[in-house]
């Protein structure tokens, strides 16, 4: 199979890959760019736990082409804090105790940053909507929403 | 046994420059090839081997795909490469259409809508696809490039089967086109899913309805059903009920019941037949009401 | 006295709610999980060829053309690897060898260069197969006409305290008699007698099972895995594969959810045995969602016939439980699911007469493990729905009635032990409290019904009498704590726990104290398994122990050193004093170079390191006959929960108001923790309630995948959930501690049920309690047209 050569900005940087075509956003990011922060947990688009945003908006990275993202401009979790600084998100997490096996954690909070970013005072039922399609199996989502809230504030 | 592979089987990722391409490739590699926009669908096949594909034709960049507009004669365009977030958050959309909106919005979880699209759910077929009833009750057309060029067809006409229509190999779907809305439309999406929200349908009814002259009753009722047969599912029975009488809250309950009486759902992992007939009965009575209840204000 | 750090304001590490201090590399994505560990262009991807017959002979296997597929490095089958393991009953092979016993068994497996070859050469393996007649129900599967699954059943090993029963499918059959039951049931003023069902259901862990294998060109094997059992693995591997339990070794880096799913062995095998066939290369498998769902661990389903009575007054007099559990294929752990079912089936009551039978059958559905508070969620979603109708009927309102009958300390428990001083009493108020169950409020709307439901619980830990643990403790230049220990991160926060408890036997504060990890069994001590709530207890006291031994040494050297008495001297906040002559030395001066003693006499001390060991050694066996003996277990955690709920009488829905949940947890050593963990287990017993069901239509899972197989989201928990909860102290835990960790989802679904009866007069035996269920059970009863 024919490799395909794309060019996309990663976190902030520009990178090109060579990319089997059937290797989806989530693979490439794992395998080729070795950010591991990214999880796959179904790779049916069910789980979330491997959103990242793309152009702005959170997607389930297993349910992209890699081929289909020249030009993109990603971010994963690794890409949230800046110059060593936790994202507020990243801060109110720890401190409302939203974090345990944190196997969902990347996802949810690529979730919640675009979530604060289109609303930035959302509702209690606004927050689990938003994160209906990140499962986590630990917290019973309740201090992950606290966290949310937090942050919104 | 689904044994499904971990990841997408080996395909190639085509992206043609134009319709006519597109469709030439896809009728040149028919069974073989498929038009590719959100994915959301045939990926979850291709990895449970349900589907086997040797291309995926991304159909996004091409001419029409990425329109979304409202044009006061002609009405909503939704172009193929149009995702459900787009549709759910669009002012346009939510003035003239917010039964609509609603319906995109219930669609499994807000990343997979920005990837998932309107067009990807038609031509999907399932008899869950929670935006098909709004849009055949809406009167949709789609908007077909084929290898013998661009033809329109009608939603009504559009179903054949599960997973199955009217397409032919060539076949891109280019938008589908929803007409003005009647004056003075209201209309509802209720959905039952297992959980909240987020599930595929157990049942979920699409009604609308608005004012005119032509009917008894004084107004129009139209009332699409999903999950309870082989393809999405406009009853013309209940719709009858309430075309000919003053709208009262028995009739509506009569026509509920006649949306019981019109459908032959299965016993399925989601739900039994039982239920889905009884939940038809009260999802559209509760749709109904509703609409009802904001047109008689 | 030029050091004050003795005299700064010093937090007790013990029951303060310190982060996590496994979280800042959660939250930035730098936390390594098995699959994030890079082996380079030489790894090789593993696939397993899986039965798709529930029970059938294995006539012959073919894979000459997976092997001469371009790519595929090594094809294995059962053939190769014959010995039996299991942790309990070793009855399982890691490939099927003459039979196939389930749908997924793996008969086969690839290594190959990528996942894509290995896929189609696992297509490529010819498997002809003989179906034979399967058992897809317990009750069945114990009788003589069922067909026999393991017809060499009286050959496989087991301890002691397993009972099989050969020449049937009965893996171990669990008796208590206390009493005398029979007679009992005249004193009886009212009687309940109940049947339940409660479905397999799966772990669903986001990360789900992984593991890397590669051995060297020595024979020496190191196992990469998603694990919460890492020693328990090095054992049984070594065990299946011939080898010396040194000669495997498992790196074990953090688990992205276990439940119980991650314990002993199961799919890490595969790899292993791959990797023995192409030395050098490492191989990863990773298991599917999908290949979850029904190829690994389930819970075990239940059939539960209860029968339970009481006086007048409503005092329990006799209970009789017969339970079928459907252990599946293979029952190498559900044996002790079903002793644990069987030993704890009074409940946290105080019954005089109690007859259980607990029956562990083996059936060809998929292989049941242990799954988070194991064999006592589906015991109490049975025993509590029945008390509730108990209470009801005796006139007894149903808090008075669980206080009434809430086991105390010095009560005879069914196996004859003495229980404990706990506080049951405590946590069923707290949950009557928060709750207001002495209140019938109204509904929010004329198409809503509302209930309130109660439920208790108890649970011991379930493992074998002697299951060890043990830790070190060394310092570096700085002053700073390394604790080495082998249990496992998987998200309960024991790294932290363990940290805190380091910290305050040792003397010094929180933020000085690092766990050694990821867990190894080449460097980290020996730690049974990370299951049955045992961590804080047991790993704790290995720690304490450990922090203790170091903190022994470093007094000795800075006494001797100063010609003082280790009774004057203190460690505070990380420094060394003397009650008595009031000198001070921080630790970063002694731990790896000793001191000079005074008047140039030389050096004493050297670089510290504690060591603690902690077993329990009092648990006994039980008489087979009876389950009769003085201690089956080492302690007993008691709860309570509780649910106000909502049902909408449009669709069954159910909308949960409020949750209530208190437990004795002996003593919270960081309570933010303890709470997190009780609103996790709550939801996930909650979801079990709920939604979760394994659908089994002959053998095959019909819903394996997210899609079909719901869990509980974030819009489903959108309720408040009160936590408070009760320390009575252990006496054997560290600082009064015992475990909590799978409590939390034990009484989740009996609640649930007491709550649905509460607000429609149904009382639902077969969970989960689905809208479909209730809507139509209401259509039935007429409570709704």
């Amino acid at each position: 199979m024919t490799l395909k050569t794309i060019t996309l900005t990663v976190n902030d940087l520009v990178e090109t890959v060579d990319v089997p075509q059937n290797m989806t956003l989530l693979q490439m990011i794992r395998e080729k760019l070795s950010l591991t922060g990214t999880k796959n947990g179904c790779a049916a688009g069910e789980c979330g736990a491997c959103t990242v945003l793309m152009n702005g908006e959170p997607v389930n990275s297993c349910m992209v082409l890699a081929a289909e993202c020249e030009g993109a401009n990603i971010v994963t979790v690794e890409g949230l804090a800046k110059a060593g600084k936790l994202s507020t998100l990243q801060d109110t997490i720890i401190e409302a105790g939203g974090v345990q096996c944190g196997f969902c954690t990347p996802g949810m909070l690529i979730s919640a940053t675009a979530l604060l970013k289109r609303n930035p005072n959302p509702t209690d039922s606004e927050i689990r909507s938003a994160i209906v399609g990140n499962l986590c199996r630990c917290t019973g989502y309740v201090r992950i929403v606290d966290a949310i809230k937090m942050a919104a504030k | 046994m689904i044994n499904p592979h971990p990841g997408l089987p080996e395909l190639q990722y085509v992206k043609p420059a134009t319709l006519q391409e597109a469709s030439k490739f896809l009728a040149d590699n028919a069974g073989v090839a498929k038009p590719y926009s959100g994915g959301t669908d045939s990926f979850v096949r291709l990895r449970d081997g349900i589907l086997k594909l040797d291309y995926l034709v991304d159909i996004k960049g091409l001419e029409g795909t990425k329109e979304l507009s409202f044009d006061p004669q002609k009405g909503l365009t939704i172009g193929a490469a149009i995702t459900m977030n787009q549709v759910a958050r669009h002012p346009d959309v939510l003035k003239h259409y917010p039964n609509l909106a609603e319906a995109a919005e219930s669609v499994a979880s807000y990343q997979l809508r920005n990837r998932a699209t309107i067009i990807g759910n038609i031509c999907n077929a399932s008899p869950a696809g929670d935006t098909i009833g709004t849009c055949m009750i809406l009167d949709g057309v789609l908007k077909v490039h084929g290898v013998d060029g661009v033809r329109a067809v009608s939603l009504s006409s559009f179903f054949l089967a599960p997973g199955r229509t009217v397409l032919k190999p060539g076949d891109v779907v280019v938008a589908v086109q929803l007409p003005i809305p009647p004056k003075g439309l209201v209309g509802t999406y209720k959905k039952l899913g297992r959980n909240r929200i987020g599930d595929l349908s157990i049942v979920a009814v699409a009604v609308l309805g608005y004012p005119t002259p032509e009917s008894a009753s004084g107004y129009r009722f139209r009332i699409a059903l999903a999950s309870v047969a082989p393809v999405p599912f406009e009853s013309f029975k209940a719709e009858g009920v309430l075309s000919g009488n003053k709208i009262t809250a028995e009739l509506i309950d009569e026509a509920a019941g006649a949306t019981m009486d019109s459908v032959t759902p299965i016993d399925d992992v989601r739900g039994s037949a039982r239920y889905r007939k009884q939940m038809v009965k009260n999802l559209t009575r509760e749709a109904l009401t509703e609409v009802w209840t904001k047109l008689s204000k | 006295m030029a050091n004050a750090k003795s005299k700064e304001q010093v937090v007790n590490p013990i029951g303060a709610s310190f982060t996590r201090n496994d979280v800042y590399e959660k939250v930035t994505g730098s936390a390594v999980y098995a699959d994030d560990i890079q082996f380079g262009n030489k790894l090789l991807y593993a696939r397993a060829k899986r039965s798709p017959y529930p029970h059938a002979l294995i006539k012959k296997i073919d894979i000459s053309k997976a092997e001469a597929l371009p790519g595929v490095k090594v094809v294995v089958t059962g053939k190769d690897f014959p010995n039996r393991i299991g942790l309990y009953l070793q009855d399982k092979t890691i490939f099927a060898t003459d039979r196939v016993r389930f749908i997924g068994e793996p008969v086969a497996a690839v290594a190959a260069i990528s996942e894509e070859v290995a896929m189609k050469a696992v297509e490529l393996i010819e498997v002809e197969y003989e179906e034979l007649e399967a058992v897809f129900d317990a009750e069945f599967g114990a009788s003589d006409k069922a067909p026999l699954i393991h017809p060499d059943l009286d050959k496989y090993v087991c301890p002691n305290f397993i009972f099989p029963k050969a020449g049937t499918n009965i893996a171990n059959h669990f008796k208590i008699r206390k009493g005398d039951v029979s007679s009992a049931w005249d004193k009886c003023a009212y009687v309940v007698e109940r049947s339940f069902k409660i479905p397999h259901i799966q772990h669903v862990p986001i990360e789900t099972h992984i593991a890397i294998a590669q051995m060297d060109e020595k024979g020496k094997v190191t196992v990469w895995a998603s694990s919460q059992s890492p020693f328990a693995q090095r054992n049984l591997i070594a065990h299946a594969l011939h080898i010396s339990q040194s000669d495997l070794r498992v790196i074990a880096p953090l688990v992205g959810g276990g439940f119980g799913s991650k314990a002993g062995v199961t799919m890490e095998a595969i790899p292993v045995a791959l990797a023995t066939k192409c030395k050098g290369w490492p191989v990863k498998f990773l298991l599917t969602r999908e290949e979850e769902f029904y190829t690994n661990f389930v819970r075990q389903g239940l059939t539960i016939h209860v029968k339970v009575g009481c006086d007048k007054e409503g005092n329990l007099l006799a209970l009789k439980n017969m339970m079928y559990w459907d252990g599946g294929a293979s029952t190498e752990y559900g044996t002790n699911v079903t002793r644990a079912g069987g030993y704890s089936s009074s409940g946290p009551y105080d019954i005089p007469n109690v007859e259980t039978d607990s029956i562990c059958v083996y059936t060809n559905h998929p292989i049941g493990g242990a799954y988070r508070g194991f064999g006592m969620s589906e015991l109490h979603t049975g025993l509590d729905q029945a008390i509730d109708e108990l209470a009801e009927k005796a006139g007894v309102d149903k808090v008075t009635f669980l206080k009434k009958n809430g086991v105390a300390e010095g009560d005879v428990l069914v196996t004859g032990m003495i229980m404990h001083k706990n506080g049951i009493q405590e946590c069923i108020d707290n949950v009557a409290k928060s709750l207001k169950m002495n209140e019938k409020e109204k509904p929010s709307s004329p198409d809503r019904l509302r209930g309130k439901g109660i439920a208790a619980m108890w649970k011991a830990p379930a493992m074998p009498p002697n299951p060890g643990s043990s830790a070190w403790v060394e310092m570096s230049e700085d002053g700073n704590v390394t604790v080495g220990l082998g249990g496992q991160e998987i998200g309960q926060g024991t790294f932290t726990v363990m940290a805190q408890m380091a910290a305050a036997a040792l003397g010094v504060p929180y933020e000085k104290v690092r766990i050694a990890g990821p867990v190894d069994t080449q460097y980290s001590p020996y730690e049974w398994q990370t299951v049955a709530s045992r961590l804080t207890w047991s790993m704790g006291n290995a720690v304490v122990l450990a922090a203790k031994d170091a903190r022994r040494q470093i007094l000795e050297t800075v006494a001797e050193a100063w010609k003082e008495s280790t009774d004057d001297l203190d460690i505070i906040n990380g420094v060394v004093v003397s009650y008595k002559s009031e000198r001070e030395t921080s630790l970063e001066n002694i731990v790896i170079y000793g001191m000079p003693k005074e008047n140039n006499e030389g050096w004493t001390g050297g670089p510290i390191v504690g060591r603690g060991s902690f077993m329990p050694k009092y648990v006994t066996n039980l008489d087979a006959e009876t389950g009769q003996g003085p201690r089956a277990v080492v302690h007993y955690t008691v709860g309570c929960e509780g649910l106000d709920i909502e049902i909408d009488k449009n669709t069954g829905t159910i909308y949960v108001l409020k949750g209530a949940a208190s437990f004795d947890v002996g003593k919270a050593i960081n309570p933010a923790l303890v709470k997190a963990q009780v609103e996790g287990g709550f939801a996930q017993g909650l979801s079990s309630a709920m939604f979760e069901e394994i659908k089994l239509v002959k053998g095959v899972m019909t819903n394996p995948s997210f899609v079909d197989y719901r869990i509980a989201t974030a819009p489903d928990m959108d309720f408040p959930l009160d936590t408070p909860f009760v320390e009575v102290p252990q006496d054997d835990g560290p600082w009064g501690a015992r475990g909590v960790g799978e409590h939390p989802m034990v009484p989740t679904i009996a609640a649930l049920g007491n709550a649905i009866y509460d607000a429609t007069g149904i009382r639902l035996t077969n969970p989960p309690y689905s809208a479909e269920k209730i809507y139509l059970a209401m259509l039935d009863k007429g409570l709704v047209k």
